[in-house]
């Protein structure tokens, strides 16, 4: 532990976005570093993953603890090169390794998160009566849901503040760095939605086999079940 | 009485004006060091077109220009060629080709068909940027464009194996086809405004057109996404009307029962 302190590598370092540190870490990169984020976000989603998906069954905690870090990291990967041209176009010059590890560290915090609520929740769904068909439209169902958005969401919020922070020290001006900030999160949000979309289920149907990919995965797309859905509302008679 | 309220003895003293350094979008093109380093090979002007755009303008202006706009034209193929793969990936089979091939063709095409109306606006806008220099800063938006897309293929490949709506792929192509232009269109404004321009009317003019014909040209060479029997379409019609009757033809479509 010792070791890794004085090397700079730890999650201390990263969740109180020591800003000297982090340029550090983004100017000097090395294998190591890699690695502790990459470890994190397996350890850390992964975890969580394994909390929302035992209520349904110990293998679908199996199946989304893969799940959870792999959207992570597919979401970096895909957009890297994406992200890495849309910084210096609006107005941040940095490269393709900076822009990528920047991303990596912010997803590498809110994993971290994820991690540290993953006990609290499987100690709720543990608490949980079994996921049944009714249990789907109960009270239960519904506020397990949206504690998951909660806590995702402050876990998202609180990564992003470090990375603008990170991106600020690097611009010359606030405004370019808000703007990309602005872009890639839309960037990864709009791909990160359809590669979750592919990858359910995460919490599992009792009606439904437990698989790690549905049958029907690569048929429709998220935003074309959003738009049907409110289609469907709008024109039900 | 004689009250003078201004001393007489030694005036006030006026501050030195304190040298202001223009913003980098002002300086003229050449004045950083940086701009005046040469621009060997394509990897250069990929990187310089995304970090130093003033640089590649520069370079444009000087003599032997050619290899530099040659450059950017074959890493505006390449790029193209790549995007129009991830295209073609929605139908596969004979699309596979053919939406490269149409992608490469209409881009090039379009260019050739706005390149005229480019030289003239500018001019009749006090432009004195040559000919060469024109084309230049349009195989920079070509070059910048088609990189961009090549950013979104990861994303256009994802949905394109996730969904059979060609209109939902058609609307997600034209939604990164439209950034792509922006970002390249910046570029070609950033260029057009050292070039002594009086009114970048004429410039704003010429991108309502390139972008109409750039439309065009894709249902002119339909099918792209989707498939035919033949590889250009028998029939002449506008984009609007092609559009119109996708998105009557879907809509029809998800209200028949499955």
């Amino acid at each position: 532990m010792t070791s890794l302190a004085t090397n700079g590598i730890s999650l201390g370092v990263l969740l109180r976005g020591d800003l000297d540190s982090l340029t550090t870490w983004l100017s000097h990169w090395n294998g190591r570093r890699l690695a502790f984020c990459l470890a994190v976000i397996f350890i850390g989603a992964g975890c969580y993953g394994a909390a929302m998906g035992m209520w349904r069954a110990p293998l679908q905690a199996l199946y989304v603890a893969i799940k959870f870090p792999l959207i992570i990291l597919l979401t970096s990967l895909a957009n890297a090169l994406l992200n890495a041209m849309l910084a210096p176009l609006l107005g941040l010059n940095i490269g393709l390794r900076q822009s990528f590890l920047a991303i990596l560290i912010s997803f590498t915090i809110a994993s971290a998160i994820l991690g540290a609520f993953s006990p609290l929740l499987a100690f709720l769904v543990w608490n949980a009566p079994p996921l049944s068909a009714t249990a789907q439209a109960s009270a239960t169902y519904s506020f397990i849901q949206l504690l998951q958005v909660v806590i995702i969401a402050f876990a998202g919020i609180t990564a992003n503040v470090r990375l603008i922070q990170l991106l600020r020290r690097f611009s010359t001006g606030r405004a370019a760095a808000s703007r990309v900030l602005f872009a890639w999160l839309a960037g990864n949000l709009f791909f990160g939605s359809q590669l979750t979309w592919i990858l359910r289920p995460f919490i599992g149907s009792p009606g439904l086999a437990v698989e790690f990919l549905r049958k029907d995965a690569l048929h429709g797309n998220f935003y074309e079940t959003v738009f049907r859905s409110i289609l469907y509302l709008l024109t039900r008679k | 009485m004689n009250i003078d309220p201004i001393p007489g003895n030694v005036p006030p003293t006026i501050p030195p004006r304190t040298p202001i350094s223009p913003a980098p979008g002002l300086q003229k093109l050449g004045e950083n060091p940086e701009e005046r380093e040469p621009i060997p090979n394509m990897v250069v002007a990929i990187e310089a077109v995304l970090r130093q755009p003033r640089r590649i303008m520069y370079q444009l202006r000087q003599p032997g220009s050619g290899k530099l706009i040659g450059s950017m034209l074959l890493a505006t193929i390449i790029c193209i060629l790549v995007y129009g793969l991830v295209v073609g990936s929605f139908s596969m089979h004979d699309q596979l080709w053919a939406a490269p091939v149409k992608l490469a063709l209409g881009l090039l095409l379009t260019s050739l068909i706005c390149l005229p109306s480019l030289y003239i606006f500018t001019c009749l806008s006090g432009s004195q940027a040559r000919l060469a220099e024109m084309v230049g800063l349009l195989s920079g938006l070509l070059m910048l464009m088609t990189l961009l897309l090549v950013g979104f293929a990861p994303v256009a490949w994802l949905f394109s194996q996730s969904t059979n709506s060609i209109v939902w792929m058609g609307v997600l192509h034209l939604l990164f086809w439209f950034i792509a232009v922006f970002f390249g269109l910046r570029f070609l404004e950033a260029g057009f405004s050292h070039t002594q321009a009086r009114s970048a009317a004429g410039l704003n003019t010429w991108i309502i057109i390139f972008v109409l014909v750039a439309i065009q040209m894709t249902t002119a060479l339909r099918p792209i996404i989707g498939t035919s029997k033949t590889f250009l379409p028998t029939e002449k019609r506008f984009f609007i009307s092609h559009w119109g009757d996708n998105l009557e033809k879907a809509a029809k479509d998800s209200r028949s029962p499955d």
